[in-house]
This record gives C-alpha cells, structure tokens and sequence, in this order.
C-alpha cells in the first residue's frame, strides 16, 4: 500500500516545527532589548537551516544502522566525556564544551543519543531476562558510566536524563512494575527522608510495595538489607555533616532559600510568568525592565518570556505542543514492529520529556536551577541539533513501522 | 529477528508512559495556572515597580568589654562607595565599563586608585559580589556621588558598621583589629560563607574570636529604580535579618593598662605585661610601639601598611607574646627554686668559693656584673644582689635537668596556652637539644654556668616571664593566663583546659623565696619598686643581647603576702633592668595600690603591712 506522502508522524512534525517558529520568535523578542544579543534570532534560523537538514538524514538512513554502529558511538562519546576533563571549555564554573575552532559542541549531548542506541540493542535480545542479574545489571552499568561522567562536569541536569531514559527503557523492555519500582526504592527512600525529615513514611511505602511487588525471598532479603543500610546511614551522616555542607544540600533542594544565588533568578522568572497573566502583555511588549533584570533570557529561562509576554494562553499552548511531541513519541514506540526501534524510541523520547519537565519545573520554581535548556525554544546550535536529531530519529521509526 | 513485548502488553506501558507523561505535563499546568491567574496581580505589581536587587544588611560584630564593662571595641555606621555588578549582561557591560571613560570618572568623585577599582569591578563581574570600592568615605565624597549617579552606573552607597577602637593605641595587639577580607582568606572561607567585602579579625583577640564576634550577615530584596536607587523593600520575600556577632568580656582592667602604658611611654620597643596570679586573666598587656586599630577600619592605604612594616619596628608585632628574649638574672629565681627543690642549698647556705668579680671554669674567667666582687653571700643575699659568681656555681652543681625541669615547671619553654593567636614557646634547652648543638654527651659543662645566670640558649616570653611570676607568688599552684573571661550567650565559657605544669616543694622553701624576692626590692638591685606601705617581691634583670644594648627586664608580684598582681616588664636594648624597668613595675603598681590617682581599682584592698617595709 502506497500513497503519496511517505509515512511521516504529521502531527510530531507540526508540533515540533511550531515550537522550533515560537521559539524563534521568542528569541527575537528576548534579545530585542537595545544593548545586547541583536540579531541572534537570525543566527538560531541559520541553526535551524543546519539542523533540519541533519535531521532529514538522520531520518532517511535506515535505523538498523544505528542499531550496528550503537557500541562504537558509545564508546567515542565516554572518550570525548573524559576528554572534556583535559580539554574542554569551562564556563560558569562548569566544564561542558568543546571547541573547534568556533564550532563547539557537549559530548553528554553524543553521549545521550549513544546510550539510547546501545540500550535499545541490549534490551531488543530474543532470550532477555529481566529477573536474572546477568541481564539486568549491565544495562545499568552501560547507563552509570555516562551519568557519572556527565554529573562531574558539572551538569546535574543532562546527566539526570540518563537514569531517566534507563528507567523508562527498563520499563519498556519487559522488566515487571513491582520489580523495578523495588529497585528504585533506595532513592524513594532518600528523597522521602529529605522531604518529610523522617524515616517511617517510607517505611509505610515500602511494605506497600512489598506487598505489591511480592519478590523472591532473595530479592526481598536484599532490598531489605539495603534499605535498612540507608535508613540507618542517612540520618547519621546527616548529622554528621558541617552546617555549610547542609546548607549547600538545602539550596540544591530550595534554592530559593539561597536569595543571593539561583533564588534569585527564579524570583525574577516567576515575576515575569506571573505578570503575563492570563493573555500576557503582547508579543514584544514584555516589560522591558523586568526582562533585562531576568537573566538567561533567551537560553534557560526563554519559558519565561513566553509566560509573560503571551500570558497563560501562550504558555499552555507550548505545554500542548510539548504534550503531543511526547505522545507521540511513546505512540510511535508502541506501534513499531521492530524490537529496536521500539526501545530507541522511548529512550530518545524519555530524554526529551524529562529536560522540557526539568526546565519548565525550574522557571516556575518547582525545581533546582541545574542550566537545562528548553528543548526547541532555548536559543543555541548545538542542542537544536540534537533535539532535531531526536525527532529525526523518531520520524526514522515512523517512516519504517510497519517493517519487521 | 528479535521480538519486541508482545502487543497486549505494549498497550499497557504505553497507558503507563502516557499517564507520566500526562502528570508531568499536569504540574506544569499547576504551577502555571498558580502563577498566571492566583498570584498575577500580587507579580503584575512588583513587575510594573521597575526592578528587585538583593542587598546585604551587614551584620555589626560583638563588642568588647573590659572587665569592668568600659568598651574597647565597638562599632560605627559608615558609608561605603560599592560597585555592584549588573545581573544581566555583565561581562558585556564590564567591559564597556572598564573601556570608556566611567572608570575615569568613578575614580575621580571617589578619589581612589584606578588600578585598585579596575580590579575590583572585574572581580565583582566575576562573582557577580558588590565590590566595596571605597569604604568610610567621607561626606563630601557621598555628596558628589548623589550628584553624579546618572553618571556612575553601578555605583551606589551602603551604610556598613566598622570596627572602632574608641581607645585608639590602648592595648593594640592584644585587641588586634578587623579589616577588609583579601582573596587568600576569602579562598580559605568561601564555604564559612564570607563574601567580597567582608571585616574579618585579622591580629589578637579579633582574629582569635572571629567565629564568636562574627554576626551572621542578613538580606533582603529591595526594589530600586533605574538608576539603581532603593525605592523600597520587596514585600512579598520578608527580609533575613542580620545577627549580630557575640560580646566579648575581657579580663583587662582598664586602670592597669593605662598605668602599664604611661609607665613604659619612654620606651622604644618591648613589652609588660600584668597578670592575676590568682586565676591567670590579664590585667594588662602592652607592647612598644603601638598603632592605631581604628586606621585599619578605615580601609589602609597600600603605603601606609608598607610604612607600618619596614623600619624594624613592627607595631603590629605583639612583643608580649610574640618576642621571645634571654631572661638575664630574672632566671636566677628559678636556679634558686631548683637548687632548693634538690636539697642543693637552704636557708643560710653559701657556695664554695667566693665572689671576687668573677669565676674561673675550663681555664675561662666567667664575670660577675660587680667586678670589685660581692664577697662570700649566703644564699638569700647572693639573690639579692644578684650575684653571678653564686649562681655559676649553682648550676655546675646541680647539672642540666633539675634546671630544665623547674624552668617547665614554672611554665617556661612551652606556650603558655593563652587565648591570642601566634604565641611562640620560647625556648628551654634539654640535653637533647646540646647533643643536636654539639655532639651527644661531648657538650662543655661551661653551658651550665651560663644557665644558672640566665644566659646562654634561654628565650622566654614576657607573658610566660609574667606566668612564672604568678607560680612564684602562688607557691607552686601553676594558672592558665587568659584573656577572655566570658563570651555573651555562652554560659559556662572556660578559656582552654586546666594547666598540669607547676612546681611542689615543701612549704619552707617557698617561705625563702618569698623572703629573697622581697629582700630584692627592700635592699636588693630593685630599690626602685619599694614602695611605703606596700610589701612587693621581685627580681631585675639585665640581659645581654649580641645586637645592641642590653634588655632591661624586671618581674615582680604584689601585695606579697597575699598577691593580686604578679608583672612583666622587658625594655629592649635601654639598659639595667633595676633602673629601667623597676620603676616602670613601680607606677603601676603606687597607681593601683596608692590611689594617688583618680583609678578607681577594682582590685582587692592593697593589703598595707606596715611592719614589713624595714629601710635598707
């Protein structure tokens, strides 16, 4: 059955071309203040003039081929993560880029597309077993290596999409609700002691979960074990801690309680969404005084601008574009018939998911500051690329769904 | 080919991701919806109001009191030029700042260094910290920067307390002073959260409570206009207020330093130092020269420290604790106590030979500072007039470790553990410390007549001069000098552990010590300190020094039957200790124990024992 138009997910396709036309837009907007940033609107065109070609490749060359070079492209990312250490460029205090010449790009960035294809192949194997140790454990190892690399750079925020795509693909590889939620209980242990101060509310989740999960006896022996470990270690050391060190734990959990560092900027970013009200003051009618006083305006905090100047209406829209890119992500991942691209699928939208969540929880002050852009509207060449990449990838399932 | 979950399956997780992907979304949409319509007016306002800065409110550090509650430093509001960086585009516009003609400006109106505020600002743009350009400035300088702000983009005045000194010179070193934060320390302390700008002590008691007179600095977001003038504070995140740091009640007596340091005005360099024999705490503590703290608050000029460091003189050195000199005769105290606590010699006793102006050992002729000699002395004479030929013979006598143990006994050779920062020990050789200096065992017993004087490798403190004194005075019970007595908010605060030196011997020999140091002053080298009315013990000392003149020094303690003040004055290079520093331990102590002045001493009662004070 053929018909005119090759196979593409028209409505991914719009949605990501509108958001790539808002943020344009917005980027206009945002640099439009005299002074500084001119014109950078026509350089993210141009960017965007060199992305939507990669991506027309990037969709056209079959996926089986990312399927067979997925080790190598692994392999040469962690060697470009460990070179960032010895060559890379540092800015703010953080070492994410390297240069040629001009051209710079993140190799956490390389790294993310790499461990997405390496996973989907691990997982797409006729004899996998999720319950024995020798199938789930290297998918984590293969998972660590990249987020510890990417977590030291520092970049807490790109490295935490690697557990993320992990977790999903687990998931989607088979691996039983119970089984893996047990796995993650350590971390739903931590996060709970943080947030409530005290041990017994997840004690009270983790009978839950047994009760749901009904593990092995092995399983069961070892969860407890090390959840126990937890419990008992985590008040200690936290007691243990000198008050600066606490300090700096609070201001990543609420950084508005640090006023003199990021607070400060999520103070002016929730200022600007908030003034914008329901319809916002117009497109380029943003205050300007409260724009030049939000900082990163046309990188992390471009959502911002959006909020004020388009207003609730503009801002759910966004949220609506973004909410169809993702279903139809995980859509196009449920009707593909191949084992890999099935599983690439859901990494590379989980990836996606998980930064639009991060950056749009950071601008309304719901989450840390970790310098995550927003992924289309942002201003910058590199993660345009690689976002478009994404969805070419993406469209690549799409176009072959219905091959074996 | 590999098969994927079957498709049942699949349709569930894809419900599961979906409903995810749902929640996350959802949150959003909450925390929009939150933002956008409940608290839109509430942010509508504080956008429409220009714009929100977060500014320092500095908090002011501890005061310290005397002990009898008189300030010795406090503080003062004082206005500071700042630069503070712009949050936006600051790189961009640092440069732009530092290319054009504002640096010129802002240099001009403020009359600073260009240099100094080119380095300030890019630091300041750097960290994105207020850089303090020019701190205390004076009227005329805030009134031309109000004039000139649309001019000065980034500048803006900051009221700031400052550490005054309303005392000036009175106890410099021991007070020691705040000043601006440098980067080495700022490094060191980032995590203690210090920032750009900051007081910290530096020398003394200042920089030894840093962590106690340190206030916690508060914040508040204030809104300010275009020009970067406060309009008024941000009502919807309530200010962090300062707190201010702890007080400090200190064991000086405001009377004695001020007697200690009109008493050694004529003197170039060296130190006194006056201690409460009974507990330990510092009366008073002087070091020669002075400077003045309150210099320092102000923001130093870079000649100025230059100035204050060259020339040999270093006013900033505390002498008291810092110097350590060659005792001279005041030593022979403890070559006396040590011959008695070995049954060596007693009341009465004499030496074997005796003086003739000096001593002859390994075929070398050790002198006596009386050359026509003092004749055959017994032992509480020889202290009296101090006569070397006597002690010579002591020390061969007794050998290097009876010496060596009294002199730590009395609290000599290490710190004493005072509460000031940079003591040094001094030094008491052992015979480990010959047979590093010549061989082991192949040292000369020469060493040991020179000991037994005073002389030879010796170095002590003023303070643990002072320290061995009050051992002296309490027959053996040994004290930890201190200088804070109590912080605010810290009940039960105790200045380090308990001492464990101090010296047992039965009570006669104390008796004879007591008698010795007495007979010094009544009819001894120390006449000048006798005083009608007032019993005081003590010993001179002249010390030789290889560079220059002698030390003069003096110890003393008083009343001398039960004794409130035990003191340690050294003179560099001025002469004898008995007609230098006697008298300067002399108008102390007429000030305290007279009343021939206005002091109102806290002391106890000068304890008058008549009967005691026999002419020569």
């Amino acid at each position: 059955m053929r018909s005119r138009f090759p196979p593409l997910d028209w409505p991914l396709a719009f949605s990501t071309l509108s958001l790539i036309g808002i943020g344009l837009a917005t980027v206009y907007s945002a640099t439009s203040v005299p002074g500084a940033h001119e014109g950078m609107w026509v350089k993210q065109l141009v960017w965007f003039g060199v992305a939507a070609a990669v991506a027309w490749i990037v969709a056209a060359v079959h996926y089986r081929f990312y399927d067979s070079v997925s080790w190598p492209l692994y392999a040469l990312s962690l060697l470009m993560l460990v070179a960032v250490f010895a060559i890379g460029a540092e800015r703010m205090g953080a070492k994410r880029w390297i240069e040629f010449g001009s051209f710079q790009f993140q190799p956490s960035e390389i790294a993310k597309l790499a461990t997405a294809f390496v996973l989907a192949r691990f997982f797409d194997h006729a004899r996998l077993d999720l319950k024995k140790i020798r199938w789930w454990l290297p998918p984590l190892l293969i998972a660590v290596v990249p987020f510890l690399l990417v977590a030291k750079e520092p970049d807490l925020g790109t490295a935490s999409s690697f557990p993320a795509m992990l977790i999903a693909m687990y998931f989607w590889a088979g691996m039983p609700a119970g089984q893996l939620l047990l796995g993650l209980s350590p971390i739903f242990n931590v996060a709970l002691f943080f947030l409530t101060g005290s041990v017994w509310w997840f004690v009270g989740l983790f009978v839950g979960l047994l009760a749901y999960a009904r593990p092995r006896i092995v399983v069961l022996v070892a969860m407890l074990a090390l959840n126990g470990a937890v419990a008992v270690a985590l008040p200690n050391l936290w007691n243990h801690l000198h008050d600066y060190q606490k300090r700096r734990i609070e201001t990543f959990l609420n950084p508005e309680h640090d006023p003199s560092g990021s607070g400060y900027q999520v103070i002016q970013s929730k200022i600007a969404i908030g003034s914008g009200g329901l319809v916002g003051k117009g497109y380029l009618k943003g205050s300007q005084k409260a724009l030049a006083f939000l900082p990163m305006r046309h990188t992390d905090f471009i959502y911002s601008v959006v909020g004020e100047e388009l207003g609730l209406l503009g801002s759910l829209t966004v949220v609506l574009l973004y909410g169809i890119v993702v279903f139809r992500g995980y859509r196009l991942a449920s009707i593909a018939r191949d084992g890999f691209a099935s599983l690439m699928a859901v990494g590379i939208t989980t990836a996606l998911f998980f930064h639009i969540l991060v950056n749009m929880l950071m601008t309304i002050g719901w989450a840390p500051v970790t310098g995550v852009p927003l992924p289309f509207l942002s201003y910058g060449g590199t993660a345009l690329i690689v976002n478009c990449i994404q969805i070419g990838l993406l469209q690549n399932v799409a176009l072959r769904r219905r091959e074996y | 080919m590999p098969q994927g979950p079957p498709q049942r399956d699949r349709d569930t997780r894809f419900g599961v991701l979906a409903g995810l992907g749902l929640a996350g979304f959802g949150l959003i949409v909450l925390g929009l919806v939150r933002l956008q319509v409940f608290q839109h007016d509430a942010l509508l306002r504080l956008a429409d109001q220009n714009r929100i800065r977060l500014d320092v409110i500095r908090a002011p550090r501890g005061v310290i009191f005397d002990r009898a509650g008189r300030v010795l430093a406090d503080n003062q509001p004082s206005f500071s030029i700042v630069f503070r960086p712009a949050p936006i585009e600051s790189t961009l516009r640092a440069r732009t700042l530092v290319r054009s003609d504002w640096l010129a400006r802002v240099c001009g109106v403020l009359v600073v260094d260009s240099q100094e505020v080119k380095r300030k600002v890019q630091e300041a743009n750097r960290t994105g910290q207020t850089a303090v350009l020019r701190r205390s400035a004076p009227f005329a300088v805030m009134a031309a920067v109000e004039e000139s702000r649309s001019l000065l983009p980034g500048i803006d005045v900051q009221v700031a307390p400052i550490r005054r000194y309303p005392e000036g010179t009175l106890a410099a070193q021991l007070l020691g002073y705040a000043g601006e934060i440098n980067d080495h320390e700022l490094a060191e302390r980032l995590e203690k959260g210090y920032h750009l700008g900051d007081l910290i002590g530096k020398t003394g008691l200042e920089r030894r409570y840093e962590e106690v007179l340190r206030g916690e600095d508060g914040a508040e977001f204030v809104v300010v206009n275009a020009m970067g003038k406060r309009v008024t504070t941000l009502e919807e995140g309530p200010p962090r207020l300062p707190v201010s740091g702890r007080d400090l009640i200190v064991t000086l007596d405001l009377d004695v330093q001020r007697s200690l340091e009109e008493a050694m005005e004529h003197v170039e360099r060296g130190a006194a130092v006056a201690l409460d024999p009974r507990d330990g705490s510092v009366l008073g503590m002087v070091s020669k020269p002075v400077f003045d703290p309150n210099e320092f608050s102000q923001g130093i000029s870079f000649a100025r420290w230059k100035q204050l460091n060259s020339g040999g003189a270093f006013p900033l050195l505390n002498r008291a604790i810092q110097s350590a000199y060659p005792p001279g005769s005041t030593f022979k105290v403890v070559t006396m106590l040590a011959g008695l606590r070995q049954g060596l010699v007693h009341d009465g006793s004499h030496e074997p030979t005796g003086c003739t102006g000096g001593y002859y050992f390994g075929g070398r002729r050790f002198g006596c500072w009386k050359k026509e000699g003092h004749g055959n002395l017994d032992l509480v004479s020889a202290l009296q007039h101090s006569c070397d030929v006597f002690f010579y013979q002591l020390g061969l006598r007794m050998g290097l470790e009876p010496l060596e143990q009294t002199a730590r006994g009395l609290g000599l050779g290490e710190k004493t553990g005072i509460d000031l920062p940079g003591e040094t020990r001094g030094l008491v050789p052992s015979s480990a410390y010959y047979d590093q200096h010549f061989h082991t065992g192949r040292w000369p017993r020469g060493v040991l007549l020179n000991l037994g004087i005073g002389q030879g490798e010796l170095l002590v403190t003023p303070l643990q001069l002072a320290t061995m004194t009050s051992i002296l005075a309490n027959g053996g019970r040994a004290v930890r000098p201190h200088v804070v007595s109590a912080i605010q908010g810290v009940p039960g605060f105790k200045v380090g552990k308990p001492v464990e030196s101090g010296v047992e011997t039965p009570v006669q020999n104390w008796d004879l010590m007591h008698l010795a140091m007495r007979r010094v002053v009544e009819a001894g080298t120390a006449g000048a300190v006798r005083i009608p009315g007032l019993d005081v013990a003590g010993k001179t000392g002249t010390a030789q020094n290889p560079h220059g003149n002698d030390h003069a020094l003096f110890v003393c303690y008083a009343p001398a039957s039960a004794p409130t003040i035990a003191m340690a004055i050294v003179a560099e290079n001025s002469g004898h200790g008995g007609s230098i520093s006697a008298p300067i331990a002399a108008h102390v102590l007429k000030k305290l124990f007279l009343r021939d002045s206005t002091s109102t001493a806290p002391l106890s009662p000068p304890a008058v024992a008549a009967a005691d004070t026999v002419g020569d």
